[in-house]
């Protein structure tokens, strides 16, 4: 991946007026580099101005401060259509008068292409997105995966320096949704584009992209790979955005080399490895990721340490059994089972389980004023 | 009773009001007219009742003799009144558009208050608004009246009995009915396809002409349908602003009826008139039939 940075925001700050009279910032000084061929995603719930932030590069919105610097030079008075970059919109907004090998070729006609070079181009993208033998049909002939699969080859064909992508996969049902990542991915890794992608839902930030900046309030809280975000969140937000996640707060005592232990208010112990610049004393959450609690049902056997809980409810989902318990002063935790076939469950609602973890797993996380 | 019979009486029962209405007030009083326009007219009016072509003849040019003549200023007045109509409807679109995509584009609240707005003028006498018009029109009109204070009273001119003075009073008339079907079109137009066009490179001028006018072509198509068809009858604007010289189709036949008491020509005339608007509305159907089965 070339590391070379491609689009440069910086400070960049949007306010809107509330209709109480107040205002509200839908970003908030945000400083993000956008490199060039990556996957990067901007995560968050509805509100968090990751739409807003898509809006400013695509010149939808204006900037109250701050810039977004193209190659270094200001896109500040470059007007959307004079951007070199295109989007597949949420609802993917196809001409509905136009057939969809004129979609595609829209970019290049309004930039008087030659014909030629125009229909050859229009060919490939719609070879690319699988729909060679669709170009005569009208947008509504066609069903939402494939009016989407002609946003992208709209989008593409004009060879864009950066691919924004709205909500892509929202439109989509499930299946189709998870069949589609994969594709996002290997189509941004064959035709070298950067893809810029935002969605409020992680578990498709996980899969598609080499990056993700996760959004909250206007502000980017944290960004970093996939596993970065996901093993190693920065605050509570990120952590209980990204995955399921058991946030159990208390007071850091460290030990030597990284090492130490979380300490509950009741009293419960929760060991941890690897923590770097936490002070001694300070309040802390611990993040157990449900995959690495392992119940154990008679407590026997556990290598490392562990936690005695008690099994609230179990909830079997397919693949996985989801075991909720909760410690003994009643913070709730969750934890993953694998199925397996033709098993009975050895966890009644109201049994003693003791979950076992590594102190390597868990993952402390500074308590500041959030 | 099967259900599909249920629904099929159900939708004649819905029907008959309307339809009923339409045959004893639209289509026997038309078919009156139209056999009127091919019987001879009666000495003091009215008619007699036998085969008589020579209606048609007056303005097609197939006289009888010289009892019923053929005059070329029957076909000049129809044909002035296609093309005032046509600028009618040219300056009505010109006008409305831009106004109808404001409104479409205003909070919800204020969109229904400035359609609200548009309808106003139907509360009033149509008679009245014309007879408002003659008094800023006419040579010591609000209008002359006005450009005298602005200090340009060497521009002051007499609109009144002209093309201009009938073109605006039927703009003004007939505004509301191209205002209302083109702000229905323009308001279904999605702000996002209007984005995507910006996005995929098109200056707002491209995006214009790409996206909103292909799109919003129905309702252009719409307005100036029912704005055509009333401008190029209309008499009562006409008499009121274009007096005894600006004559229209709609004058005309008016005088035949009334004036001259000559039925049968009256009929002929608006027959001439009513096949010149199908002729014109089949054509525009059948472009728009053929080209929908393309998209």
């Amino acid at each position: 991946m070339a590391a070379s940075v491609l689009l440069s925001i910086t400070g960049a700050t949007r306010r809107f007026r509330t209709p109480e009279g107040g205002s509200v910032h839908a970003l908030d000084a945000v400083d993000l580099d956008v490199r060039g061929n990556e996957f990067l995603t901007l995560l968050g719930p509805s509100g968090c101005g990751k739409t807003t932030l898509l809006k400013a590069i695509a010149g939808f919105e204006d900037l109250d401060a701050g810039d977004i610097r193209l190659d270094g030079a200001s896109l500040r008075d470059v007007p959307a259509h004079r951007r070199p970059f295109n989007t597949v919109f949420q609802s993917y907004a196809l001409f509905p008068h136009l057939s969809v090998a004129d979609n595609v070729g829209y970019g290049l006609d309004v930039a008087r292409v030659p014909r030629a070079e125009r229909d050859r181009r229009v060919a490939e993208a719609l070879a690319r997105v699988g729909l060679e033998a669709m170009g005569r049909r009208a947008p509504r002939q066609l069903s939402g995966g494939q009016q989407q699969r002609v946003a992208l080859a709209r989008a593409l064909v004009n060879r864009p320096r950066l691919l924004l992508l709205d909500e892509p996969l929202s439109a989509l049902d499930r299946h189709l949704r998870q069949a589609m990542q994969g594709e996002l991915k290997a189509l941004q890794h064959d035709v070298g584009i950067t893809f810029l992608v935002v969605t409020h839902d992680q578990e498709e930030a996980l899969a598609m992209s080499d990056r993700i900046a996760v959004m909250h309030a206007g502000r980017v809280r944290q960004l970093g790979t996939p596993a970065e975000i996901y093993d190693t969140p920065v605050d509570r937000f990120v952590a209980g955005f990204v995955g399921a996640s058991n946030l159990v707060r208390g007071t850091w005592r460290s030990t030597a080399h990284g090492g130490g232990c979380v300490t509950t208010p009741a009293g419960i112990d929760i060991h941890a490895e690897g923590v770097a610049s936490i002070a001694n004393g300070a309040t802390v959450d611990a993040l157990l990721r449900p995959e690495q609690l392992s119940p154990i049902a008679d407590g026997a056997g556990a290598a490392g340490p562990t936690l005695a809980a008690t099994v609230a409810s179990t909830v079997f989902v397919g693949p996985d059994v989801h075991l909720h318990a909760h410690l003994a002063d009643g913070t709730p935790l969750q934890a993953l089972l694998r199925h397996a076939r033709g098993q009975a469950l050895p966890f009644a609602v109201g049994a003693r389980v003791v979950l076992a973890y590594r102190p390597a797993a868990v993952h402390v996380i500074a308590a500041q004023a959030t | 009773m099967s259900v599909a019979a249920h629904a099929r009486w159900r939708r004649r029962a819905l029907l008959a009001p309307a339809g009923l209405l339409l045959a004893a007030a639209f289509v026997g009083p038309l078919l009156l007219v139209a056999s009127f326009s091919v019987l001879e007219p009666g000495l003091y009016g009215g008619v007699e009742w036998h085969w008589y072509p020579y209606n048609f003849g007056r303005v097609l040019g197939a006289p009888l003799g010289d009892v019923e003549e053929f005059d070329a200023a029957y076909a000049t007045t129809l044909a002035r009144s296609v093309k005032l109509a046509l600028l009618v409807t040219l300056v009505s679109v010109a006008v409305c558009y831009p106004a109808a995509w404001w409104v479409s584009r205003l909070p919800p609240r204020r969109r229904a208050l400035a359609l609200f707005v548009v309808t106003l003028p139907f509360f009033a006498n149509l008679i009245v608004r014309v007879y408002a018009w003659m008094l800023i029109l006419r040579p010591t009109g609000v209008l002359n009246l006005v450009l005298a204070a602005l200090g340009a009273g060497d521009a002051a001119t007499d609109l009144m009995y002209t093309e201009a003075a009938v073109v605006i009073g039927l703009v003004y008339v007939l505004l509301p009915f191209m205002f209302l079907p083109l702000y229905a079109s323009i308001e279904k137009l999605d702000p996002a396809l209007l984005a995507a066009s910006r996005d995929l490179g098109a200056t707002p001028a491209q995006t214009f002409v790409r996206v909103a006018l292909p799109l919003t072509l129905p309702g252009i198509v719409g307005g100036a349908a029912i704005v055509f068809i009333p401008a190029l009858g209309n008499f009562v604007v006409p008499s009121l602003l274009g007096g005894s010289k600006v004559m229209l189709a709609g004058n005309l036949i008016e005088q035949q009826f009334l004036a001259a008491r000559n039925w049968p020509f009256g009929a002929a005339l608006a027959m001439l008139l009513l096949a010149f608007v199908l002729v014109v509305m089949l054509a525009a159907a059948w472009r728009r039939g053929t080209r929908g089965a393309v998209a």
